[in-house]
């Protein structure tokens, strides 16, 4: 799992996948109709049939269809949801610039706390180690 | 297999011969070129480990140096031109149709979002227009495939357009986790020292006898064991912790040796 960016470009590829996927489903199980009075549906075997269509019952190819449409529909409500969700939306490059610069100053007070603080604890230990000895020459 | 044996020049031109220039390295040369770079990093003030390239060097220590950089940021790779500033290629110039105008897209992002969103909803409604072409003139369909290419080279676009934005974004996130965590030590670091302090101030508060025959060993031994165990507080917060609930009986032990002791302090004054 990538970070958001990679996440939506993948979606959008799957979508792309589906596009294609659908499109191959009903090239490949559409039925057959005549159009006008001089179409006429060859008279094939059913072997030979198969080759070029796979003709599914109405039912079953509706259900596909309805399947597919709502795979469909998912993807793109799945891309639209992480586009929302797009980190830093609401900021322009400066708002970046500067809450970095921001953040950039404040760890470093933070860091000179924290060293002060590591300090103090070491001259508290010195000062326990002291006491420590003293008790021991006793 | 007995034809490759045969045949050793066979085997040999499998690998094109090492480059010329690894003749150079010899032990003697590797010493010699030591000795320049530190003479010139003396003679610059240099940190001799800072050093990469030596200017005016002789010609057969030239190889073990790495080459300059490309002067104008460009050098060739497998005869591919290779650049120093990636550049994104601009749909312009991948003879792609921008759906959206720069101006749109200068802005705030939110209208970035808007504008992958117009699109990803395009993809939709023109999969099925081709659909529906497909079903009354599959000559139009081509055009209708075109429109959907040029929609996903669009989207892709614009998203990896917003990956710098993200790399900052990122950086941020990064920036905020690692001052939360520098929070949180200092105060860690400073509650264990507040409570070795405190110790501290307890142990002090009483006066330690001076060693005397009769302070029997099982007294000497306590304090050194509660003296240690407030020390080891200092460095392991959680032993710190499992002390916490002793602290009770802790004050009571220490009233009844202060007690004792400023009995014993009384004999002795």
């Amino acid at each position: 799992m990538g970070d958001r960016l990679t996440q939506l470009q993948d979606a959008v590829d799957q979508l792309a996948n589906q596009f294609i996927a659908s499109f191959y489903y009903i090239e490949r199980h559409h039925d057959l109709e005549t159009f006008g009075p001089n179409d006429k549906i060859p008279d094939l075997k059913p072997e030979q049939m198969q080759q070029q269509v796979d003709t599914l019952p109405a039912e079953e190819f509706q259900a596909g269809q309805l399947e597919l449409a709502r795979d469909l529909i998912t993807k793109e409500q799945q891309i639209e949801y992480l586009i929302s969700s797009l980190p830093g939306l609401d900021n322009s490059e400066r708002d970046q610039e500067q809450s970095i610069r921001d953040l950039e100053e404040e760890i470093g007070v933070a860091e000179a706390q924290r060293l002060e603080a590591v300090k103090e604890k070491d001259e508290v230990l010195a000062k326990l180690d002291q006491v420590l000895r003293a008790i021991r020459r006793h | 297999m007995t034809e490759v044996e045969q045949d050793p020049s066979k085997v040999t031109a499998l690998y094109p011969d090492p480059p010329p220039f690894w003749k150079a390295f010899t032990a003697d040369n590797i010493a010699q070129f030591d000795t320049f770079k530190q003479q010139y990093a003396a003679r610059q003030g240099l940190d001799v480990n800072t050093i990469l390239r030596i200017p005016d060097i002789p010609e057969d220590l030239t190889y073990l140096q790495p080459p300059a950089e490309p002067e104008d940021a460009k050098w060739k790779v497998f005869n591919e031109p290779q650049s120093l500033d990636h550049q994104l290629q601009s749909l312009e110039a991948a003879g792609i149709q921008r759906l959206a105008s720069e101006d749109q897209l200068a802005g705030r992002h939110m209208d970035r979002a808007f504008e992958l969103k117009r699109i990803a909803k395009s993809m939709l409604l023109n999969f099925l227009e081709l659909i529906g072409l497909m079903g009354h003139n599959m000559h139009h369909a081509m055009d209708k495939v075109e429109d959907l290419r040029v929609l996903f080279l669009n989207f892709h676009h614009y998203l990896n357009e917003y990956r710098p934005h993200q790399a900052r974004e990122q950086l941020i996130q990064l920036m905020q986790d690692q001052l939360d965590a520098k929070r949180a030590e200092t105060a860690a670091i400073r509650a264990v020292t507040d409570k070795a302090k405190r110790a501290l101030e307890g142990l002090g508060s009483m006066d330690i006898p001076p060693a005397e025959p009769e302070a029997s060993e099982d007294q000497r031994r306590a304090v050194v064991a509660a003296a240690s165990a407030a020390a080891s507080g200092l460095v392991q917060a959680p032993a710190a912790l499992n002390l916490m609930h002793n602290a009770k009986e802790e004050g009571l032990y220490w009233a009844r040796e202060s007690d004792g002791w400023s009995i014993l302090d009384g004999e002795y004054a």
